[in-house]
């Protein structure tokens, strides 16, 4: 039995002439719950969250929302609601006739339409701004009239597309911290489109990681952030740094792994073949520096290309013979107790329990602006 | 945006006095037969003003040297109006057509571009003489208006299109997402927000109709506009009568464009759009 | 959802509609009647090119081409400098931007008038007993009136420039105003002198505004057989004002004929600037 406000996604894809934009996606989204979809530019979530508003119509599969078929019902009747990234808010409408514009295409009344639109104003702390045009509210004040105008449906599920991205930074922390507020006070479904993966993490109850129409990993965002599927994932969610390397030999207690040029790692999973070619992803702030590889059972050997402090920690980038810089983060007091200088060459050291096995083969570069 | 701060003054006297002389270049003659047209009733069609009188408006009225200008002057309303109402019903529909992709678009376009740019003297011919082959007799309102059309429509497309280039489609869709059937869409989104560019179209229609002279040629039958009377009156009229109706004319012009800059500006008001569109966009 | 893909015919419909009807079947029509046959009263259809023979054959024909495209380049010469510069003045050195879109409406406001009486109100200023040699005798300038002020070719080229110039100036204005200012500001901080950013920068940002305005003046100017007529004092002659006397005597396969050849003579110049420039994209804008 499905609860109100649950979205099942099965088999879907979406083609647009030649190009696969979503390929064969299954996936659910709790009722109730704060997910969001992160990813580059381009890799398929926006023409996602499209087609769970309705706004585009699936190639193949089927779309549900609180257990109803809603693949082919047109937007404005399956109980979503969409807020655009550009806001979309109707010029030549004050606040008020903006916000109450759903009520008055389903035929209420103007006093009781005028009544639930300063409702919901309040809610969203504009009712002083009601008889305004929107071009006259700053960027931040015209956001909460979208939301306002969303909620005014009573929708089961809200969808944003990268509702954040137009804000200024302090801004955009605020309304973050609103968001979430709004939901949890809501309890209804919100799906939320970012490339921004602070943002996700911060927000999400579950989130969900696309590349190129594909769901790469799906799940809380402090499982997808410490145990990233494949090397894509890792690098995305940022604080990770990845090894690829060979094993060099396996039994049952783990594997070990060297690199090109001679590094030696030690892997915890005991089902690898010799010969392997592997990749795992370790932490940055798991790792600490140290003159020589000493009897660690992880090291890596490079030259320090870039310091940088960044308040309460400081980050260290190597290069190394990883294609990727090794980054180590160090507490600010453990650094300055020991400060290095740019092109120093030094190990970065680390215990085996941090390693963890990247299983997927999605090797992209994870840049937000899709490249 | 200004050059920096090394230009010469000069060059921007200079320039202004060149604009000012093109200013007066254009609406001097203009005023000089606004005043001829007070002349006094011995004066003739040059200067000086031997009197001041509205004798020649009213010898317009009364006289009946001039041919038929009130029944040419309720023709020439009466296509103009009809010119902005059709030209905004069909421009705006057809505006919104070219948004998106169908088969013809570009032969449509086109020709409405060759309707721009062909004399209209040659149209009107082979409006009249396709008619004629057809059997059909010419009516100022069929034939006419038609011809009218032709050149009143294609410069309603084009403000259409500038128009709808600055139109969002995001705006289509939010009111979708809030339940509108395209129907409300086109009522309470497109229609409203698109207004000021209808007032600009109709005010096109209404103008260029009312003023038509080559188009107007051929196309009319029996009847005509004020254009071709006051072009006939040119030849015949030795009086300041004939600047008389041309101050009549322009006035009622002047009126219909005040009146439309007027609407759009209410309308940006009402808004609350100044002159540059918010940078955030 | 095939319901959807039907609107933009429906909508579009009534435009393509007139526009068939009231163009493109008359210019079918013009060219078909080239080919007939004409005694004075009745018409022949009939695939004849004995029009175009006694139009192309003819040396006045030639003559009046000659004269069409002489106003067409003189008047082009003089819209080109007096628009350009105007816009120029209004783009570049008028700051305030309220100000720069009210001038521009002051001299586009003329365009919604009529040009018959435009034409007419130069005659009380230019004739013998008129205006300007009225001023130029009292200040002493002259001794007798300037007769050829009038009734003449100037009288003629004044006119159109005075009609067309607005048909220069709003295309150019355009495309000036949608220079990005910041290209300027950068030539000018590079060292760039005034007349190098004119020409580097400004009037080749500048050619679609050039290249559509010159359309309409030429095909204006050589579209015109009123202007001419009664401003030259009947003196002057050009193709379409040639085809307007054919037209009224009915020698209408004659004047078919001539009006093809008119066609002709108008797209040319056209293609000719289109080449040079790419208008399509302007266009779409």
């Amino acid at each position: 039995m499905s609860a109100k406000g649950e979205i099942r996604i099965e088999k879907v894809n979406k083609a647009f002439d030649a190009t696969l934009a979503v390929k064969d996606v299954d996936l659910v989204i709790e009722a109730g719950s704060y997910c969001c979809m992160l990813g580059p530019s381009g890799c398929g979530k926006t023409t996602f969250l499209r087609m769970i508003a309705g706004h585009e119509t699936p190639t193949s599969g089927r779309i549900l929302i609180g257990g109803a078929d809603v693949t082919n019902i047109p937007t404005g009747s399956r109980g979503t609601a969409l807020m655009f990234q550009n806001y979309a808010l109707f010029p030549h409408l004050s606040v008020q006739e903006n916000v109450a514009f759903s009520l008055k295409v389903a035929g209420l009344g103007t006093a009781e339409r005028r009544e639930r639109a300063m409702a919901m104003l309040q809610r969203v702390q504009l009712a002083h701004l009601a008889d305004r045009v929107p071009a006259q509210l700053s960027g931040g004040q015209q956001q909460r009239v979208a939301l306002a105008r969303a909620l005014v449906t009573n929708p089961q599920v809200l969808l944003l597309d990268e509702p954040l991205s137009a804000l200024d930074e302090f801004l955009r922390l605020r309304m973050r911290s609103e968001l979430k507020r709004l939901q949890k006070d809501l309890g209804i479904t919100f799906v939320h489109v970012t490339h921004t993966q602070p943002e996700a993490i911060a927000l999400a109850d579950q989130v969900v990681i696309m590349d190129q129409g594909i769901v790469e990993q799906s799940g809380g965002p402090r499982d997808v952030y410490d145990n990233p599927h494949s090397p894509y994932v890792a690098r995305f969610m940022g604080g990770q740094n990845l090894i690829f390397g060979t094993v060099e030999g396996s039994s049952k207690s783990g594997a070990a792994v060297v690199d090109g040029a001679g590094n030696r790692f030690t892997l915890s999973s005991s089902d690898l073949l010799k010969g392997q070619k592997v990749a795992f992803a370790i932490r940055r702030d798991g790792a600490k520096l140290a003159d020589k590889p000493g009897n660690a059972e992880n090291a890596i050997r490079g030259e320090i290309s870039n310091i940088e402090y960044q308040g309460t920690f400081v980050k260290v980038a190597l290069k190394t013979a990883q294609k990727d810089e090794f980054i180590v983060y160090l507490a600010d007091g453990e650094y300055f107790a020991r400060p290095r200088a740019v092109g120093d060459t030094i190990c970065a050291v680390w215990p085996s329990t941090g390693n963890h096995f990247l299983a997927g083969e999605n090797n992209s570069s994870g840049d937000p602006s899709g490249h | 945006m200004q050059p920096s701060s090394r230009k010469k003054p000069i060059s921007f006297y200079t320039l202004a006095a060149f604009f000012g002389l093109f200013i007066l270049f254009l609406y001097g003659p203009m005023l000089s037969i606004f005043i001829l047209s007070f002349q006094g009733t011995h004066g003739n069609m040059t200067f000086p003003l031997r009197a001041v009188s509205t004798h020649w408006f009213g010898d317009l009225f009364t006289s009946t040297r001039y041919g038929d200008l009130g029944g040419a002057f309720r023709r020439s309303m009466a296509m103009a109006l009809a010119a902005l109402a059709v030209t905004a019903v069909v421009c705006f529909f057809a505006g919104l057509a070219f948004r998106k992709r169908f088969w013809g678009a570009g032969p449509i376009f086109y020709l409405s571009i060759v309707s721009l740019v062909i004399p209209g003297l040659l149209l009107s011919f082979g409006i009249g003489q396709m008619f004629q082959l057809a059997g059909l007799r010419l009516h100022w309102m069929i034939s006419g208006l038609g011809a009218h059309l032709s050149w009143t429509l294609p410069f309603g497309l084009l403000i259409m299109f500038a128009v709808l280039n600055r139109f969002d489609g995001s705006w289509e869709e939010a009111a979708r997402d809030a339940g509108a059937t395209p129907s409300q869409v086109l009522r309470f989104v497109t229609l409203p927000i698109l207004f000021p560019g209808l007032i600009a179209v109709a005010l096109f229609g209404f103008t260029l109709s009312y003023d038509e002279f080559p188009r107007s040629q051929l196309t009319l039958g029996t009847r005509n506009t004020l254009p071709l009377e006051v072009a006939n009156m040119t030849s015949s009229v030795t009086t300041p009568a004939l600047y008389a109706i041309g101050t009549i004319t322009t006035v009622i012009s002047l009126a219909v464009i005040a009146l439309a800059f007027a609407a759009i500006a209410a309308v940006q008001r009402r808004r609350g759009k100044s002159a540059r569109p918010p940078s955030h966009s | 959802m095939p319901r959807a893909s039907l609107t933009p015919y429906l909508q579009v419909a009534p435009l393509a509609l007139i526009m068939v009807l009231f163009v493109a079947v008359p210019l079918a029509v013009l060219v078909t009647l080239s080919f007939w046959l004409s005694d004075g009263i009745s018409l022949t259809p009939a695939f004849s090119f004995d029009n175009y023979k006694l139009v192309l054959s003819s040396a006045i024909t030639w003559k009046l081409l000659f004269a069409t495209l002489k106003f067409a380049a003189i008047t082009w010469f003089f819209t080109l400098l007096i628009g350009f510069t105007c816009s120029y003045f209004l783009v570049f050195h008028v700051r305030n931007l309220k100000l720069q879109i009210a001038l521009f409406l002051l001299c586009t406001i003329p365009f919604w008038t009529s040009n018959v009486i435009r034409m007419i109100s130069w005659v009380p200023f230019l004739g013998k007993e008129g205006l300007f040699n009225q001023m130029l005798q009292s200040l002493g300038m002259i001794d007798q009136p300037l007769e050829f002020l009038l009734f003449s070719d100037f009288a003629v080229i004044l006119t159109y420039v005075h009609l067309f110039t607005l048909f220069m100036m709003v295309p150019i204005f355009n495309s000036m105003a949608k220079i990005n200012p910041s290209v300027i500001e950068a030539a000018v901080d590079a060292g760039a002198s005034h007349f190098m950013v004119l020409k580097d920068i400004i009037i080749p940002l500048t050619r679609t505004g050039i290249a559509l305005g010159s359309i309409f003046v030429v095909t204006l100017v050589m579209g015109d057989f009123f202007v001419i007529r009664v401003m030259s004092g009947g003196q002057s002659a050009n193709i379409a004002s040639a085809m307007k006397n054919n037209i009224d005597q009915l020698y209408y396969p004659d004047a078919a004929a001539m009006a093809v050849f008119l066609i002709i003579a108008v797209l040319l110049p056209i293609v000719a600037i289109l080449r040079i420039v790419d208008v399509r994209a302007e266009l779409a804008r």
